[in-house]
């Protein structure tokens, strides 16, 4: 389905891949862009159906999916979003990434700051950790088994305890169904098993907002608090959420990220938002 | 320092005068009545508080919010039965809050107002009442969204010679048992009350003129360990009150008309109407001829099946007029009626109490000819030291008013106490209000109400402006709307000082 009524897709070709574009304005191109960086789910879509289509009333919002290749690295991942940048956009760009999106926005900030207005690193990790290697050492024998408790797997990891069990239980196994056997991620799972981007992070200067998940089982909100202690120009949220924030609370990543936006510098490095009061 | 101390002249009964003790007015009290360094009285037309909460008690009234939202965060309700709340329990919840925070001795019951006057030369509101004369430096409107009924306008409706009664007036004493019972609407209390009466009576005619959205009413009473743990880990209470706040707050995209959003809540609508109704020609009936989300989605799991009763009938031919025994339809038929029950709302867009507002430009409901508008939602040029809640733009299609409410709490709570403080008199600067409503009403033309084509409650009469409804996410309404600050207001001196 169509991020919105109006969406233009596209297609640039970067190092001999095609790389599938979506704009949801072409004609604000001289205006500031929001860049979003799709999760290990395989496609701009699957990550951000909610956020691209809410950002994009009142501002442009770029996504693109990214393409997998042999030996991908964070630089050569980066590479593709550097090149959606200078196709689509001029001057630098709000970019936002999300869990493996994070990863590549900030491996990109760390190494082109000039492309880089501001920086939102949601779930997003520096180094995977041995908590991690397990969690990957069960998927990947899953996924060799073909086993068909994957999908199961994956959506009680992804989703916090307090969304799946404000559910039917007709639409968690519609979640199950939905998600799929883990094939279309495999190539980023490969990748995710030995991130390190630890020298890059260290040279992170734009504006940042740090958006951690208090309940992300994937991705432990101390990574998000490492990646807050690491880059000296930011600020940090959390989210009560699963690793799946952008599918369980896209509203409240919307007014972080619309806020953070609109004024990157507004609060001071080091400032964490307090919690928001319903 | 208050400012009621000063010459005999500009003598005040309170600080602040509150019209109303509903949800609103009784939450700014308890604010007020806690902070302890207002003056305040109310002014109440019912003889208890509760507000829309003490007059709605039709057969099946309740709330279409969880109750863990529909409730004051500043006194959550650990023991809440079920996700949704009846009336009784709402209504009783209103009334501990007024007695155990010390808010009845503050209330004027049985008191309404028939005309508050703001007087120049003395820099007070003065209010005529049913039981005499207040006043007080600062008025503050809280008689809600719903409170005055809507008559439906239909030829020969007071020439119905059974018994006949708004859902907001509900006769307990009337016995609808065995009686032949039409009733006017499709809306939140219609379908409320339709599965309520429909197994009691001998027939029942429901008329409809345009089928609502339905989706299933997610119930379940909270059980005994769940209450318990709200009790003994408040923080999980609000913890749980901010997954149900951001839940609804990620629907208002539906309104933005997104697709994948939309898809959601047509899909969820539709399988309902499929999994309840399998009669073709009734789901047609059922289906409704507009945008989901122009007019409110209804929930509820009772409505579709008791439609199906053998003993209900949906009627879609319209109503032409209304005789001494029951409706003639404009087909010419006539359906025989004991008792007729009109479920049609509430005046909505043009609020009541406008009516009785006069400021230094006259009647609010003149300066509102073309539909209410107000600067932050709160206050309005030529009307100083007025604020009124839950007014112009202040409703939610996806949404609990109490976050509304709770906004406008901090925010007159600021501005009064910028008043003691101060001793000033304010009032928004006419084009600071009119570039506020402007960006209102810009952000309307994206939204369903407006693109969507229907006509509902939300948008005004005459001026077709979308006046009932805040255009835009919640929590952009308390980051607009939610800190008092004198930019955009002319402040003066008062003339007699304190």
């Amino acid at each position: 389905m169509a991020f919105t009524s109006d969406v233009v897709e596209g297609e640039i070709t970067h190092d001999g891949l095609t790389i599938r574009t979506y704009d949801s304005a072409p004609h604000k191109r001289g205006e500031d862009t929001i860049v979003l960086l799709h999760g290990t789910s395989g496609s701009a879509q699957s990550t951000y159906w909610a956020l691209f289509p809410m950002l994009a009333d009142g501002r442009r919002v770029v996504a693109f999916d990214f393409v997998d290749t042999d030996g991908a690295t964070a630089d050569s991942y980066a590479d593709q979003a550097r090149a959606v940048i200078a196709a689509l956009c001029d001057g630098p760009v709000h970019l936002t990434g999300c869990s493996f999106g994070a990863v590549i926005a900030a491996h990109l900030a760390g190494t082109t700051p000039e492309i880089v207005k501001s920086l939102t690193l949601i779930a997003g990790w520096i180094k995977t950790d041995i908590h991690q290697q397990l969690r990957y050492d069960v998927w990947f024998k899953l996924h060799e088994e073909k086993s068909a408790a994957m999908p199961g797997f994956m959506v009680m990891t992804a989703f916090s305890h307090a969304f799946l069990t404000m559910r039917l239980p007709g639409e968690v196994d519609a979640l199950v169904a939905k998600i799929g056997d883990g094939s279309d991620r495999y190539a980023k799972m490969v990748f995710n098993r030995s991130v390190d981007i630890t020298d890059a992070v260290a040279k992170i200067t734009s504006p940042t907002l740090i958006i951690g998940c208090t309940q992300d089982q994937m991705v432990p909100i101390t990574h998000s608090k490492l990646l807050f202690g690491a880059i000296e120009n930011a600020r940090f949220a959390e989210v009560p959420s699963g690793h799946a924030v952008a599918h369980e609370r896209p509203s409240h990543l919307l007014m972080l990220i619309r806020d953070f936006i609109d004024e990157p510098e507004r609060d001071a490095p080091g400032t964490v938002h307090a919690p928001i009061h319903a | 320092m208050n400012i009621q101390t000063t010459t005999p002249k500009s003598k005040v009964d309170a600080e602040v005068l509150i019209v109303g003790t509903g949800f609103s007015g009784l939450g700014l009290a308890v604010i007020l009545e806690r902070e302890g360094a207002r003056d305040y009285l109310m002014l109440e037309r019912g003889h208890d508080v509760g507000g829309t909460w003490r007059d709605n008690h039709y057969p099946g009234a309740g709330c279409d919010v969880f109750s863990h939202l529909y409730s004051y965060s500043f006194r959550p309700n650990p023991h809440w039965s079920s996700t949704y709340s009846k009336q009784p329990e709402i209504l009783k919840y209103l009334q501990e809050t007024a007695k155990d925070e010390g808010i009845t001795p503050k209330v004027r019951f049985n008191t309404t107002v028939t005309s508050a006057e703001w007087i120049e030369a003395e820099d007070l509101w003065q209010v005529e009442t049913t039981t005499g004369t207040y006043r007080a430096r600062a008025l503050v409107s809280a008689t809600g969204h719903l409170s005055d009924l809507a008559m439906p306008d239909i030829e020969g409706l007071n020439s119905f010679t059974g018994k006949m009664m708004h859902s907001s007036q509900w006769d307990h004493d009337y016995d609808y048992t065995g009686k032949r019972v039409g009733i006017i609407g499709t809306g939140a209390s219609s379908i409320q009350i339709t599965p309520e009466v429909a197994p009691d009576v001998a027939h029942l005619t429901v008329f409809q003129r345009t089928a609502p959205y339905i989706v299933p009413r997610r119930d379940a009473p909270y059980s005994a360990a769940q209450k318990g743990m709200f009790e003994r880990f408040p923080e999980m209470l609000q913890d749980f009150r901010k997954d149900l706040f951001w839940g609804n707050e990620s629907r208002f995209p539906q309104r933005l008309q997104i697709p994948a959003f939309l898809a959601q809540i047509e899909e969820m609508s539709r399988g309902h109407l499929e999994d309840q109704v399998t009669d073709p020609d009734l789901r047609e009936k059922l289906t409704p001829p507009y945008s989901v989300g122009c007019k409110r989605i209804l929930i509820s799991n009772d409505f579709y099946p008791a439609i199906q009763r053998e003993n209900v009938t949906l009627e879609t031919t319209g109503i032409a007029r209304i005789d001494e025994t029951g409706v003639v339809l404009t087909d010419g038929t006539h359906v025989d009626l004991d008792m007729l029950i009109l479920a049609t709302g509430f005046e909505a867009t043009e609020l009541p109490i406008a009516e009785v507002i006069h400021g230094k430009v006259g009647r609010l409901s003149d300066q509102w000819e073309d539909g209410g508008q107000a600067f932050a939602c709160t206050s309005v040029h030529g009307y100083p030291n007025f604020f009124m809640m839950l007014g112009p733009n202040t409703g939610l299609g996806a949404g609990s008013m109490i976050y509304m409410v709770e906004t406008q709490i901090e925010y007159i709570r600021g501005a009064l106490e910028y008043l003691a403080d101060s001793g000033k008199v304010i009032e928004p600067d006419a084009e600071a209000q009119a570039a506020y409503v402007k960006s209102i009403h810009d952000r309307a033309e994206r939204t369903v109400w407006i693109a969507g084509g229907c006509q509902s409650w939300y948008l005004h009469p005459r001026s077709g402006k979308l006046t009932a409804i805040w255009p835009d996410y919640m929590s952009q309404f308390r980051k607009e709307n939610g800190t008092f600050a004198t930019k955009g207001y002319m402040v003066r001196d008062a003339t007699v000082s304190a």
